[in-house]
């Protein structure tokens, strides 16, 4: 097998298995959670759950840029926020707003959207891997992280940092032919499609249903949540 | 084995909605900088995500192919007796189910209420400390955690009525509200009736005590066990029915407010009748004229604060009524802690923490977190109203020797009224 025919092969058939593999793992996860059954909530609210909701998805949104009611956490621990913050923000400039992804999901859904300049889509995508870099550092080193780490913490981290990195010196022709570092770059996507059901990469699901239930809890006491 | 029952309390208390918050957590350990006592101590153990990591691990374990794949592998064992033994520590001495992780968790995980969930399962497997135990065994037998039996209650409601010269009608039937005070009101701070009485009165308000629910502590939500929180609720639940109230007024009591309002209508069946807090009955008869209070009373040149009690405040939704009496009160000397409201820190007595007293030591040195903030505005008095807030207080201004003042709301309410 030469180069070309591995980029084939990482591009084409084992992407598309390992789309599947996430597609019906994240589904399996969704409906077996779904599955559990939800007591009903009868204690009577004092203050509007909706409006609860809507303000927890803005924070949730917002918590990176210093709104005034995250501001002592933040100085607790600055990196986590900053660094923690400017990966994800990475991340969705390069995933959703840069051109080269945005043709990938083009192919997927059948249509396409405006993007970012290349620069600004570069320097972000720089930001992200730096990011991962200090949230790796604060993981070896932070008392309570190294508490909460274990094998699959580091393998999370691994699984996310090398499409990044493979992806940067792909577009930088950084080391190694085009096709090499393309095809790299997908085996590592492919890998960490198939990772995130198995792992707590999928918190990005459960994001949606962690935030409604904070805005329910503190919008019915009529706090903010 | 004491893992079993422990297990199988989590297994029956796990729906969607504990399962998709353990799913949500990333383990990026933000939510320990929010806990007062990780912030005091420094021990990593007392990151909220870790004093729940039991019901995780439970829950992969018995939910997911992944847990048990890891449980085969031998990468996660199964929850033992030990891990529980060790737990209790966590959940009990440096706990007080404040919730303020809550606010920090960037997936807005309601770490508190999973929290009480592990302590759920400590009440099944039988780890809970043995001084809190005892407590609740007292008030299992003799319907107060201390000691306020019928005689004690009749005769402390006698005394107050007379040494403060207030009405405090006793089962009286047609009475619109019940008003159930704490046994720290009834024991340690009798004044606390004598001041709700007042307001009461003057407010023209139809109320009544009742020699059934004479209590309002709940030392089994404290020790998380279900069976016995529904069984001190009923005693309440069934004093109200009898005399036909409308609405039930809990005094300055907060985690006994945190179970009746908002977790009794989720595990039993709830006459129905309002519920609320002596601080948003305040709050409504100022706001409609009721009672009348001395604008600046309080204004004498010393300064005041207020402490947000986790269970009223923050879970309890009556954070602004404290301001509105306080800026009448002293609207040049009331002076806001920070972080405050919605966001204050605990004051590291609650959930059951100042019964225990192997827990004082840290106990302690968290309040060290309040005594920064109180000196940071140079407060002389501060005003909380919540009991078991007040009693940590007043020991730890005893411990560190301070020299302020510490006050009850309702207190300050009472001696400003206006004839
Ligand atoms: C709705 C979308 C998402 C939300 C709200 C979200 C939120 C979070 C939060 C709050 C954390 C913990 C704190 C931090 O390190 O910043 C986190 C960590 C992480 N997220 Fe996300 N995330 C989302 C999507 C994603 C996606 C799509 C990926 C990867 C493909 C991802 C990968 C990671 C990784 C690897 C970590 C761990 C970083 C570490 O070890 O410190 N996230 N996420
Ligand atoms: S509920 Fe309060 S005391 Fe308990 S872990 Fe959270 S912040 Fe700490
Ligand atoms: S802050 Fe929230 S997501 Fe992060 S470790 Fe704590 S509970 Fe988990």
């Amino acid at each position: 097998m030469n180069w070309t025919e591995i980029l084939a092969f990482t591009r084409g058939p084992l992407f598309q298995v390992a789309l599947v593999i996430f597609v019906a793992g994240m589904l399996y996860r969704l409906v077996r959670v779904l599955m559990l059954g939800w007591q009903k909530d009868k204690v009577p609210a004092k203050g509007s759950k909706a409006v609860g909701v809507v303000k927890s998805f803005l924070k949730g949104l917002l918590i990176f840029p210093f709104i005034p009611w995250v501001k002592r956490t933040f100085t607790k621990n600055p990196v986590i926020y900053l660094a923690g913050g400017l990966f994800h923000l990475s991340l969705f400039v390069v995933l959703i707003l840069g051109a080269a992804h945005m043709l990938v999901w083009k192919s997927l859904l059948g249509f396409g959207w405006w993007t970012l300049p290349l620069p600004i889509v570069d320097w972000m995508a720089a930001v992200g891997i730096v990011a991962m870099v200090a949230l790796f550092i604060n993981r070896l080193f932070n008392p309570v992280l190294k508490l909460l780490t274990g094998p699959a913490e580091w393998l999370n981290l691994a699984f996310v940092f090398l499409p990044m990195v493979s992806g940067y010196m792909l577009t930088h022709h950084l080391f190694f032919r085009y096709e090499v570092m393309f095809s790299i770059h997908m085996l590592t996507v492919d890998f960490l499609l198939i990772w995130i059901p198995l792992s707590r990469i999928s918190h990005f699901m459960f994001y949606f249903f962690s935030r409604a239930i904070h805005g329910q809890e503190f919008g019915k006491r009529a706090v903010n949540p | 084995m004491k893992s079993v029952e422990a297990m199988n309390t989590f297994v029956q208390d796990t729906g969607g909605w504990v399962a998709s918050q353990l799913e949500a957590c990333t383990r990026c350990g933000m939510c320990a900088e929010a806990c007062h006592f990780y912030q005091a101590s420094g021990v990593p153990e007392y990151a909220p995500v870790w004093k729940m990591e039991l019901l995780r691990r439970a829950y992969e374990q018995k939910f997911t192919l992944i847990g048990k794949v890891k449980v085969a592998l031998g990468v996660d064992k199964a929850v033992s007796d030990q891990d529980l033994e060790e737990w209790s520590k966590y959940l009990y001495y440096a706990c007080t189910v404040c919730n303020k992780c809550s606010m920090v968790c960037p997936m807005g995980i309601d770490i508190g209420s999973l929290i009480a969930e592990v302590r759920a399962g400590m009440a099944a497997a039988g780890v809970v400390p043995d001084d809190l135990m005892a407590a609740v065994n007292k008030q299992v037998e003799e319907g107060s955690p201390l000691g306020v039996t019928d005689d004690v209650f009749e005769s402390r409601m006698e005394w107050v009525a007379d040494e403060w010269e207030e009405d405090l009608p006793m089962d009286k039937k047609g009475a619109d509200t019940l008003v159930v005070f704490s046994s720290i009101e009834i024991m340690k701070f009798p004044t606390n009736i004598a001041a709700i009485a007042k307001i009461l009165n003057k407010a023209g308000e139809n109320w009544t005590l009742s020699s059934k629910a004479r209590e309002i502590v709940n030392f089994g939500f404290y020790e998380g066990s279900h069976e016995h929180t529904k069984m001190f609720l009923e005693r309440v639940f069934d004093g109200a029915k009898e005399l036909g109230v409308k609405k039930i007024v809990v005094t300055e009591c907060g985690h006994a407010y945190d179970a009746i309002r908002w977790h009794a209508h989720n595990m039993m069946d709830v006459p129905d009748m309002e519920i609320t807090h002596i601080v948003g009955l305040i709050g409504e008869y100022v706001d409609s004229g009721r009672i009348k209070l001395k604008a600046g009373a309080l204004d004498n040149g010393k300064t005041y604060t207020f402490h947000d009690a986790c269970k009223i405040q923050r879970k309890g939704g009556h954070i602004n009524e404290p301001r509105q009496v306080m800026k009448i009160l002293a609207p040049k000397s009331f002076k806001e802690m920070s972080p405050n409201r919605e966001e204050a820190i605990c004051c590291g007595g609650g959930g059951g923490v100042i019964a225990i007293k192997d827990a004082d030591a840290l106990r302690y040195q968290t309040f060290e977190l309040k005594v920064a903030q109180v000196n940071q505005v140079g407060a002389d008095t501060v005003v909380m109203s919540c009991s078991n807030c007040r009693l940590q207080y007043t020991d730890c201004v005893e411990h560190f020797n301070l020299d302020w003042k510490v006050a009850g709301l309702s207190q300050l309410v009472a001696d400003s009224i206006m004839d």
